[in-house]
């Protein structure tokens, strides 16, 4: 039965064709839709390397045109550690996770560049604030400040670009461009090195990331400050006030903004998923069209065939035989669709389309063919079951 | 008894031939509707022997299409019992029913009911379709040796459309054969066709019924055709009337 089905919607193949396409660009959209949730939805379930609970940010201004020396900068951050409540303070870049702020390079090793990287700066405090976890080497320390190099800690992704599966500590790299008489401070010593962030937002996959070591006794005048600080439990407002009158207190031109990073978390995770549930609306949309059609389609097939309805249960087909016919019609229809959706649909993990691994491609192929052929089960089982109850003396007289 | 005409062969007596094949006791059809009543046959009495060629004649709307329907199990008796090989089927479920259609009745049709979008070689499979545990190769082979009987074994892979109205109805004929029915039920297989090809089909029937020994029932309004047959069985009005 199943070769009589592929014969007859072959032999078909014309009136069938439109059927065909709208089925196929409904699987590229499954396919594309499938993708973009699948792999937002694995990012989102891998571990996000460092612990944004109870971590607070703080963006210190120092004015209209004025700039903020270290020194008093550095006093800042002691007296806001001194705070109970303040468990650790770190001094970082604007680039802050969760922020729409982004630094970022690529550089090289021995010829080997990397793809570009998310630079950050740090001090010695950052991975304790983040609760980064070290899988080789150190975070930065007091013992760095004589280096000839500028230390920094990679993550286990940035290490593989940069050293594959050689050992990374003590390694030197640097910026790509070549410059004659390059700075011992523009290149880079490993010290070491942590597991992969994602900092940018709970859906995206683990950019490699650099973190350079903040000199305690750089003397640039900064214009901002952003700082990081692990508040214990249940810290909240009043806390947050005496963070502001604190830093008033050193300086009255400066400005303090404190921000709790699980708000900044939220807010970024509501705006990432704006656009990817409008997709999903898009899509929704264009698959109840798509079923309608095809609903309709049946319907009128059906209603044009019932003298073929009436011959074949003649021939000995039951009502049953007749109304899964006409569902294995339209499984056999969609396996066209489905076969020619499937073959673009590889060419992205076979050109390796958008930097993405294979996995999240199969899983996208797959669930979009299950989602085709089920909504196209659905919108054939009425108008199959309605096959299966036309009367065969009636519909044999009807030509 | 009812009143059954034997114009052909008094003598068909023969043991084998008085063997009914099919019986139709007390048979009423009664179409209803909201406000209308229609009897479409009344108390029709009627056995077809092993072997027989019988006509229905009568006019147009007389129930000739209904009792056709009714022997060959497509519709259902508003009264009465229908016995194949002395078995009533009144009872019988749709499996069972489409079950003993595919095994013991062909149908060949005036407007002849070919799949256009199959060859024909694949419309005579048709019925072998839908018997079980038969495979693609018998299937093919025993579709081709029924299209030889009716002499279309160069159109196997023709389609409906390419072929002339005798044709078509020759295809028709070899899908009624191909599953070795016992009985073949020819709704006005030559309505169509004109008087060569009418010819033509009712000597490929005749042919089909005295060298194989197919049970033949077949309704038409051409007495010519009719008086070829073994026996005539008038209606008017849904009514046996001779």
């Amino acid at each position: 039965m199943l070769r009589h089905l592929f014969t007859l919607i072959w032999n078909r193949k014309r009136a069938n064709l439109l059927l065909i396409s709208e089925i196929f660009f409904s699987f590229v959209v499954l396919f594309g839709l499938g993708t973009v949730l699948i792999t937002a939805g694995k990012n989102f379930l891998t571990p996000r390397g460092f612990e944004s609970a109870q971590v607070w940010r703080l963006l210190v201004r120092a004015g209209q045109g004025q700039k903020m020396p270290r020194a008093e900068l550095d006093d800042v951050l002691r007296q806001v550690k001194a705070l109970p409540g303040v468990q650790t303070v770190a001094l970082t870049s604007n680039n802050l996770p969760f922020t729409f702020n982004t630094n970022n390079s690529d550089f090289v090793y021995k010829g080997r560049k990397t793809p570009f990287a998310n630079t950050y700066d740090a001090d010695d405090h950052y991975a304790e604030v983040l609760r980064l976890h070290l899988r080789e080497g150190r975070w930065f320390a007091p013992a760095d400040d004589g280096t000839h190099h500028r230390p920094v800690v990679i993550t286990e992704n940035m290490r593989q670009y940069l050293f594959g599966d050689e050992p990374a500590l003590g390694k030197i790299f640097r910026y790509p461009m070549v410059v004659k008489n390059t700075k011992p401070e523009h290149e880079f010593q490993v010290v070491g090195v942590v597991d992969n962030v994602r900092m940018t937002t709970e859906f995206d996959e683990a950019i490699p990331s650099v973190w350079m070591r903040l000199l305690p006794y750089d003397t640039t005048h900064w214009e901002t400050a952003a700082v990081l600080v692990r508040v214990a439990p249940g810290q909240g407002g009043a806390l947050q006030e005496k963070i502001a009158r604190t830093v008033a207190g050193v300086t009255r031109q400066w400005s303090t903004e404190v921000r709790v990073m699980e708000d900044d978390r939220l807010h970024r995770r509501r705006y990432t998923l704006v656009p990817v549930v409008g997709l999903g609306l898009m899509g929704l949309f264009l698959i109840i069209n798509v079923a309608l059609g095809l609903f309709g389609v049946l319907w009128y097939n059906i209603s044009q065939r019932r003298a073929e309805i009436g011959l074949r249960r003649a021939m000995g087909a039951t009502g049953a035989g007749i109304g899964w016919q006409f569902l294995g019609e339209m499984m056999v229809v969609t396996t066209f669709g489905v076969l020619l959706g499937g073959l673009l649909a590889a060419q992205f993990p076979l050109l390796n389309a958008f930097d993405l691994p294979t996995q999240p491609y199969l899983l996208a192929i797959a669930a979009a063919a299950c989602a085709v052929y089920a909504i196209t089960a659905l919108c054939a089982w009425q108008p199959s079951r309605l096959a299966a109850r036309i009367h065969p003396a009636v519909a044999l007289r009807e030509e | 008894m009812s009143p059954e005409t034997d114009l052909r062969q008094p003598d068909a007596a023969a043991p084998d031939r008085a063997v009914p094949v099919l019986r139709l006791r007390d048979i009423e059809k009664v179409y209803q509707t909201k406000t209308i009543e229609t009897v479409a046959l009344n108390q029709v009495n009627l056995t077809v022997n092993r072997g027989e060629f019988v006509s229905i004649m009568g006019p147009s709307g007389c129930g000739k299409s209904t009792l056709l329907s009714l022997m060959g199990l497509l519709d259902e008796p508003t009264g009465g019992v229908i016995e194949v090989d002395g078995r009533a089927v009144t009872s019988y479920s749709d499996k069972e029913l489409a079950g003993l259609r595919n095994l013991k009745i062909g149908f060949v049709f005036q407007s002849y009911h070919l799949i256009n979008d199959l060859s024909v070689v694949d419309n005579v499979e048709l019925p072998l379709l839908y018997r079980p545990g038969m495979g693609g190769k018998e299937r093919r082979q025993r579709a081709l040796a029924a299209l030889d009987k009716v002499g279309l074994n160069a159109r196997t892979g023709h389609f409906p459309a390419q072929l002339s109205g005798g044709q078509r109805q020759r295809v028709a004929i070899a899908r009624a054969l191909a599953g070795g029915p016992e009985i073949i039920l020819a709704d006005e297989p030559t309505g169509n066709l004109d008087s060569v090809m009418g010819e033509e089909i009712i000597d490929l029937l005749l042919e089909l019924n005295r060298e194989q020994g197919v049970t033949i029932v077949m309704v038409t309004h051409d007495l010519q055709q009719a008086m070829k047959t073994q026996r005539v069985i008038r209606f008017f009005d849904g009514s046996q009337v001779g």
